[in-house]
Order: structure tokens, then sequence, then C-alpha cells
């Protein structure tokens, strides 16, 4: 029943919500509602027993209302309902137009986020994974920046597409079950699949997160459309959708296609690999801070993905930490994306400097952001991406190398880009530059608190994650038994 | 039967209330007649009653889709009340007409004749040749009129001789009884028979326009009076795949080779050309004729691959489709008539910002027709590929499943047309009754994609 609330709370508040008409009433209702969320989700997460909730109602083709969680999902949605109420606060005193249907919006993705993460059954997966496109898309066409009718249904078709083909997959599975079918990822699990189906089934079921992640060649609609998102669209983007892609591979790959991992492993691996140095490579080259942040959110992502693909303990705990790490620090990232924005005018690196000299107070927060995202020890990137590079010496010590280049680029090119915003001489038009404001520093405190906390002291979401962990290992214990030369 | 009888009845009393010159009485007539006539379909249910010798037969299968039908053609009715507003001639013959029509689309769903079937395609397609050219003064509805009245009676010309010619081999028009004596030759048809079959199901594709007898549609649809075209769409589609569904399930299953390889060309075809084509659309009308052809072709996947357990599919696609579809139409009269006429999708610019419900609710038609989750028209292709894909026929399930990502891309055309900012010539008003249906309409399409998955019990 309690994980019926956490999906239902958004969505009814979203609902209520398109009857106000006051910005600001309308922004506290929403901040209201998600902060509740957070506090039923932490109570979930701090209390002993488990929950879950399984509905009579809806009970069709393969398709039923179960809804529960593991250690993963628990991560995920702590993820979630930790980043909405920054999300919603990111918008408090700004100007927005039709303020309660974004807010509607809005919550009405984190139900379906939440959705995806609670869902038992791989169509009801599906469901919720297609319905959080959807006010995505609109908040991304109505609230984004230039050229976004192109841009949002590029983005729209891209993902979709990626999607109808983890329907098929998830069809193909169902129709494998045997008995009455059903689509439960717990009858999935048992499955059976001869050895070379999986290994066209897992891109079949691969495509659509390797593009939400996204993974290198499935990349190409992300800067455009992080450029021009609205703030809030894009801390969605970033933040949780991409987990999203993450999440999906660990529930689908792993336990129902194992042979399939394992053949393609190496493959993906590189993928990611490539996808860390092309992607630092093109951010050390932007100009533009926006995309910058984009492709070093996307030089990371692919680092997780290469880690996902190793299949040891240490990656996957570093994983599944990465995942609340990177969450907290690209929407922290982006805030002050929209700070310097807000403040200078443009996003153009060539034209901004000496920020500093007017808002000091801002160029420490904005330091210690880009320390998390450079993953410098003592903050928590540095847990998450060290445990992966751990894990990814153990496969090989080549992927480690390149692995590692992740850190040693994203100093390069997020070192410089800060250079270029916050020191040198000051710029005459940034004259009247104003430093941060209190309800910022309300926005940003807390993240950057979260940070370093976890960067000093990770184990709360290594014991959230322990019993997980170990059952994706258990998971895949069969492969080694198939194919012993493996481990 | 008594609802067939009602039906024609209703023509006719239409027709004379033609003669009264009151137009308000027409549409509270018709729709009132309409449900009657629903409630008379409905006390049939499970008797499976047959006349004129087992020429028809009422069962289950024809009661339903007939439901289904007449639902639909009210619902046009409702929304032609403001729509014939606007005209001062001829309002009678174009209720009186559809009217007609259905009548010929019940027999096409409860034939178990031959000579049926091709009364039913008459007594459908004549009042429709008729009202395609409804607008009278308008060069496109002229040229739609005769389009479709020519290639038609080549189609109808096809199928009579398609059964002459299995009349010739096999002595018999009764279904049941061809199927007996095609089954005696395990598969090696005579070459009569094979052309006559094929004929016969040529005639048949021509009526829910399957690729390649698909070329009147995208002009028809384009010519003919929006309402009239909607009807097209939706209802003479219901009753095509009625009419092909009964004629493989009592007449040719299981297929011989040469046909079944024949259905699975048209299919792949129809996919693809409604599919691409429809991208490069930009009148409206046009987009929603190709775009109707590629449903065609996820309906004849579902029929081919899994004929016995499709009937549900069938209907749930077939009503679901219309749902979304005639509401679609109606917001496009809408927006053209204050946009001067144009049909260009361009025209829906503006629609969000000038009436943020209705643009809403056409976002949700919009993916319905799309096949977006949480709408009936998910639910609609999922069983679609559920049928096709638990059949093993991977290969054109993927293949379909790339042009169904292709028709999220031009429905999401009109959508982001909708949201883009733009200025009608004249406001666009909606009355109250158009108003509340699109949201029926709309809210239908939701609860059926949520809860009722199965229409056919």
């Amino acid at each position: 029943m309690i994980l019926l609330f956490i999906l239902l709370i958004p969505f009814i508040t979203g609902l209520i919500l398109l009857v106000f008409r006051n910005a600001a009433t309308v922004r506290s209702i929403a901040l209201a509602s998600s902060i509740a969320n957070l506090v039923i989700t932490l109570s979930l997460v701090f209390s002993a027993n488990t929950a879950s909730y399984t509905s009579g109602l809806m009970n069709f083709t393969g398709i039923q209302l179960a809804l529960g969680y593991d250690g993963i999902s628990l991560i995920m949605i702590l993820l979630t309902n930790l980043l909405f109420p920054f999300i919603i606060l990111a918008g408090f005193k700004r100007e927005q137009k039709q303020v309660h249907m974004l807010y509607a919006l809005i919550l009405l993705t984190q139900t379906a986020l939440i959705g995806v993460f609670l869902a038992q059954n791989a169509l009801l997966f599906y469901i919720f994974w297609e319905l959080s496109l959807i006010p995505v898309y609109f908040i991304l066409l109505l609230w984004g920046g230039e050229g976004r009718e192109k841009i949002t249904l590029k983005f729209f078709i891209y993902t979709l597409a990626g999607s109808l083909f983890l329907l098929f997959g998830i069809i193909y599975l169902y129709q494998l079950t045997p008995g009455l079918h059903t689509t439960d990822f717990s009858a999935f699990r048992q499955l059976i699949i001869p050895e070379n189906t999986q290994i066209w089934l897992f891109w079949i079921l691969f495509v659509a997160f390797a593009i939400k992640m996204p993974v290198f060649p499935f990349h190409t609609w992300q800067s455009s459309t992080y450029n021009m998102a609205s703030t809030q669209g894009v801390m969605i983007l970033a933040g949780v959708m991409t987990k999203m892609g993450i999440y999906g591979a660990l529930r689908f790959l792993f336990p129902i296609v194992p042979l399939g991992v394992h053949f393609w492993q190496n493959t993906v691996i590189v993928l990611g690999l490539i996808g860390v140095i092309y992607a630092s490579v093109i951010a050390f080259r932007q100009t533009n801070l926006k995309k910058l942040i984009a492709f070093s959110s996307m030089a990371h992502i692919s680092l997780m993905a290469a880690a996902m693909f190793v299949l040891n303990y240490y990656s996957l705990q570093g994983l599944l930490f990465q995942v609340i790490s990177h969450g907290v620090t690209i929407v922290a990232l982006f805030y002050m994306v929209n700070l310097i924005e807000e403040r200078t005018g443009t996003l153009d690196l060539g034209q901004m400097g000496g920020i500093k000299l007017n808002a000091p107070n801002m160029a420490i927060l904005l330091l210690l952001v880009v320390m998390g995202s450079i993953a410098l020890p003592l903050t928590a990137g540095f847990v998450g991406e060290f445990l992966m590079i751990a894990g990814l010496f153990q496969q090989s010590i080549w992927f480690a190398v390149v692995g590692g280049m992740t850190m040693i680029l994203s100093a390069v090119y997020m070192l410089y880009a800060y250079q270029r915003i916050m020191l040198g001489d000051k710029k005459l038009s940034f004259e009247a530059i104003t430093d941060i404001r209190p309800m910022e520093y309300l926005f940003l405190l807390p993240l950057i608190a979260i940070i370093l906390v976890l960067g000093v002291y990770p184990q709360p979401i290594f014991n959230l994650m322990e019993t997980s962990v170990s059952t994706m290992q258990y998971l895949l214990t069969p492969v080694s038994a198939v194919l012993p030369a493996v481990y | 039967m008594s609802a067939l009888i009602l039906t024609t009845v209703l023509g006719i009393i239409l027709l004379y209330l033609g003669f009264a010159k009151n137009k308000t009485l027409l549409a509270p007539v018709a729709i009132s007649g309409l449900l009657v006539t629903v409630y008379l379909s409905l006390k049939d249910w499970g008797l499976n009653s047959t006349h004129f010798h087992n020429m028809v037969v009422f069962d289950n299968f024809s009661i339903a889709f007939n439901v289904s039908m007449i639902i639909i053609t009210i619902l046009i009715f409702v929304f032609g009340i403001d729509y014939y507003k606007m005209m001062d001639q001829h309002v009678a013959e174009q209720y009186a007409l559809m009217i007609f029509a259905l009548v010929g689309a019940y027999m096409m769903t409860s034939f178990s004749n031959l000579i049926m079937l091709f009364l039913g395609i008459e007594i459908l397609s004549i009042p429709l040749y008729i009202l395609a050219g409804g607008k009278k003064s308008s060069y496109r509805s002229n040229e739609a009129s005769f389009k479709y009245f020519l290639l038609g009676s080549f189609a109808t010309a096809f199928f009579l001789f398609g059964i002459a010619l299995v009349y010739g081999a096999s002595a018999s028009f009764y279904l049941p009884e061809i199927k007996t004596y095609i089954a005696q030759f395990n598969g090696n048809l005579p070459p009569m028979l094979l052309i006559g079959l094929l004929f016969i199901i040529l005639g048949v594709a021509f009526k829910v326009a399957a690729a390649p007898f698909h070329f009147w549609t995208p002009d028809v649809y384009e010519g003919a009076p929006t309402l009239v075209t909607a009807f097209m769409a939706t209802v003479v589609k219901t009753a095509g795949f009625a009419a092909f569904y009964r004629l493989l399930g009592i007449g040719l299953l299981p297929l011989p080779l040469p046909l079944e390889k024949a259905l699975w060309v048209m299919t792949g075809l129809s996919l693809l050309i409604g599919n691409l084509a429809a991208l490069k659309q930009s009148n409206f009308k046009r987009l929603f004729a190709y775009s109707s052809i590629a449903h065609s072709g996820f309906i004849m996947l579902a029929m081919l691959s899994q004929h016995d357990s499709s009937a549900s599919v069938l209907l749930y696609y077939t009503f679901v489709y219309s749902l979304a579809t005639i509401p679609m139409f109606i917001i496009f009269i809408l927006v053209k008539r204050e946009s001067n006429g144009q049909e260009q999708i361009s025209a829906f610019r503006g629609l969000f910002k000038e009436k943020p419900w209705i643009a809403v609710f056409a976002t949700i038609l919009l993916m319905s027709l799309a096949g977006i989750p949480l709408t009936a028209g998910f639910i609609a292709k999922y069983q679609v590929f559920v049928l096709s894909i638990g059949q093993g026929y991977l290969w054109i399930s993927i293949f379909a499943i790339i042009m169904a990502i292709v028709g999220v891309y031009y429905y999401f055309f009109v959508v982001r047309e909708i949201f883009t900012e733009g200025e009608h010539a004249k406001p666009i008003v909606v009355t109250t009754i158009n108003a509340s249906l699109i949201i029926i309409c709309g809210v239908a399409v939701v609860v059926l994609g949520i809860f009722a998955w199965n229409l056919l019990v």
C-alpha cells in the first residue's frame, strides 16, 4: 500500500495543480508533495520490512499492477524522490509560463519514473517507461529553448524507437513463458533461453536502454536536447532518466539473457570506453557551457555502462553508488549553469570570466560541485568511480587505464571551464553581477552536503544495496558455470 | 435481423423527413433510431439466428461488429449536428445515405454466402460514391466521387468475376461448401479456383484500402466532405475487415499457399507504403488517408498470423481506431473553418494557446493512433504483436515495429503543430456538444486502454 502512495502522490497532486493559477501556490504545493514523497521513501529505506502491492483490478493478457522493490529499485527511487524536490525548487522565483501545467507535467514524470522503478511486471515497466517520455516531451516542447520543435521530435522518436524494440522483446519473452503466459519479471527470470536466441535478444532489449543512457553510438540526440531544454527539463533528463537506462539494463539483461550479456560483454565495455574518451574530448572542445556539461555527463554515464558489464562485485557497487552521486552532482551542475546564464545572459565560455570577483561565494560553491563531478577524493564521485575502475581493472588492465581517463579528462575540461568562467579579469558587462541569493543556497547547500558526506561516509548506501548486489552476483553464477573460462 | 430492417426503414424515414425541410429533426431521429437498433442487435446476442436460407448469419461476431459500427455512426451524427448547420441543401439525403451504407455494412459482417457479401459491398459502396461527391460545387469533391466510383466499379467487376470463377469450379455460393471443396485439393488448387479466390480477396482488399489497392484512398479522402471521410475511414474500414475476417474464417482457411503469400505481400506493402507515404504529407486528410492504409497493414498482420484468436483484436483495433479518428477529423473541421479552409497540418497551429483542453484531448487521441501506452491504441498494437510474435513471425513483426515508429513520427508532426505558436484568422468556436464529445472520446480511449482490453467476450 505504501508503494501505491509513493506512486500516486505526485500524480494526484499533479492533477490538483491544474486548477490553481497562482504560480507561487502551485510551486509550493508541488514542493510539499515531493518532500512528502521523499519522507515516505526514507521511511521505506530505514524500515526493516519490505513492502509490495498487487492490485487485482488490472489483470489482463500478461500485465498486472504489481509493485515491489529490491535494493536496486530502492536506490533508484531514493534518487528520484531525492532529486524531484530540488528540480521543483529550481523553478522557484523564476519567470515561467503556464506554471500549473509545467508542475503538473513534472509531477507526472515523477509518477512515471517511480512506476518504472517499482514495476514487478515487464509490461507494466514498459508502460511507465513510455509514459515517462510523454510529459518530458511536453516539458521540452513547451518550455524549451531555441529550435525546440525539431530537437524534441528527434529526441522523442529516437527514444521511442528503442522502446518499441524493447516491447518486441517483452512480447517475445511473454510468449516463451510456460503455461498461462505472463510478463512478470519473476517468470522471465526462470526462462531458459538458448544461447543463440539470447545473442540477438540482447540487442533488442539493450537498444532502448543504450539510447536512454546514452551509450556511444546511440548518443546523438543528447547534446542538442540538453542544450535547448529548460533547466528543470535537463535536470530530469540527466539526473533521473539516464538512470532509467541503467536500471532497465540491470533488470532485463543480466537476469534474463545472461548468456547474451557474456557474449556481448566486451563489445559493450569497449563502446562505453569509446564513449568516455569521445565525450570527454568533445566536452573539452566545447565553448557552450551547457553542452560541455551534457558531454561530461555522457562521459560519466559511459563509464557506468562499461562498469555495468564487467560483472563483478566492485563495479556493481560502484555503479549503484555512482547512480546517486552522478544524479546529485549533475543536478547541482545544471543549476549552477542556470545561475551563471541568468547572471551573464550567455552560455558562451568565451564571453565569461572574472565572475569570482563579484560573486565569491558562488565561485566556492561551483568549485565544490566541480570537484564532485571530477571525482576528487572525499567527494561522492570518487567512491563510485574508484570502485568502477577497480572493477574494470579486474576485467582487463587496459579497460582500467582507459576508464581511469574519465577522471583525468574530466579534471582537464571541468577545471578549464571553471577557469574560463570564474577566474581571470572582470568583464565590463559583468559589473552588476550579484552573488548567490538565499533561495539558491537552499538549493545548493543540501546537494553539496550530500556530495561531501557520501564522499566521506558512503556506508549507508552500501548497506542499502548489499543484498541486491549479492543477488545480482547470484544471478550471474549460472553463467560462470556455463563459461568457466571467463572467471 | 430486426436491426437490419429497422435501419433500412430509418433511412427511408429520414429521406421523407427531408421533404419537411426541417433540419433540426434529422439528427435526433437518426440518433434515437440507431440507439434502438443497438438494443435490437444486442437482443440477438448468442442466438446465432440465420436468415434467407442461411445466407446471412447473425452470430456474436457480426453483432459485436454491427454494434461497434452503429456506435461510431452515432458519434458521426452527433458531431454532424454542428457540421450540417452550415449546409442548407440535401442534409436529409446525407443522413439517409450514411444509414443505407450502414445496412450494407451489416450484411458484410454477417454473410455466409458470396452473393450476400457482394450485395453488402455494393449497398455500402453506392451511397459512398454519392456521399463523396457531397460538395457539388467543389472540384475536388467531384473528382473524389468520380475516382472512387470508377475504381470501385473495377474492383466490383473483379470481385464478381471472382465469384463467377469460384462458382464455376465449386458449383456453390455458400462459403462453408466452398471450404470443403477447397479442402479436397490439399493446397494444389486448380487455376480457375485460385484466380477466382484471388479476385474475391482483391475486391475486399480494395474496400479496406490495403496496398497495392490503395490508390483511391488519398484522393478520395482528401476530396470528400470531411465528415464523409471520417465515415469512410472508420465504418467502412470496420465493415471491410469484418468481411475479410469472415471470408477467411468460414471460407478459405487454411489458406492455400499462393493466397497466403499474396496476403502477406499485401500486409507488408500496406505497412510500408502507408507509413512512408504519410511521412511526406502536409495535407491532414491525406496524412490520415495514408495512415489508415498503415493501420490496415497492422490489422492484416493480426488476422493473418493467428486467425482464430484475432476476432477480438480486430474488433478492438477497429473500434479504438475509429474512436480516435472521428474526433480528430472533427477537430480538424473546427480549425479548418477558422483558417480559411486551409487543409494543411499547419491549420492546427496555435490550437493549444487558444483551446488548451481541446489540444490536450487531441494529443491523447493522436497518441492513441500512434500507439503510445496508457491509450487504447497501444493495447491494440500490443495485441497485434502478441499474435504475430506468438506465431513466430519475427521478421515481419520487427518490420511492423519499425513502421510503428515511423507512424509515431508523423502523428507527432500534428502534435507539434498543435503546440506551436500560431494565429488563426478567426477564433475557434467549439460547441458544447462537440467539446463534450471530444472529451468523452478522449477519456474513452484512455479508459479502454487501461481497463477494457477485450471487447468480444
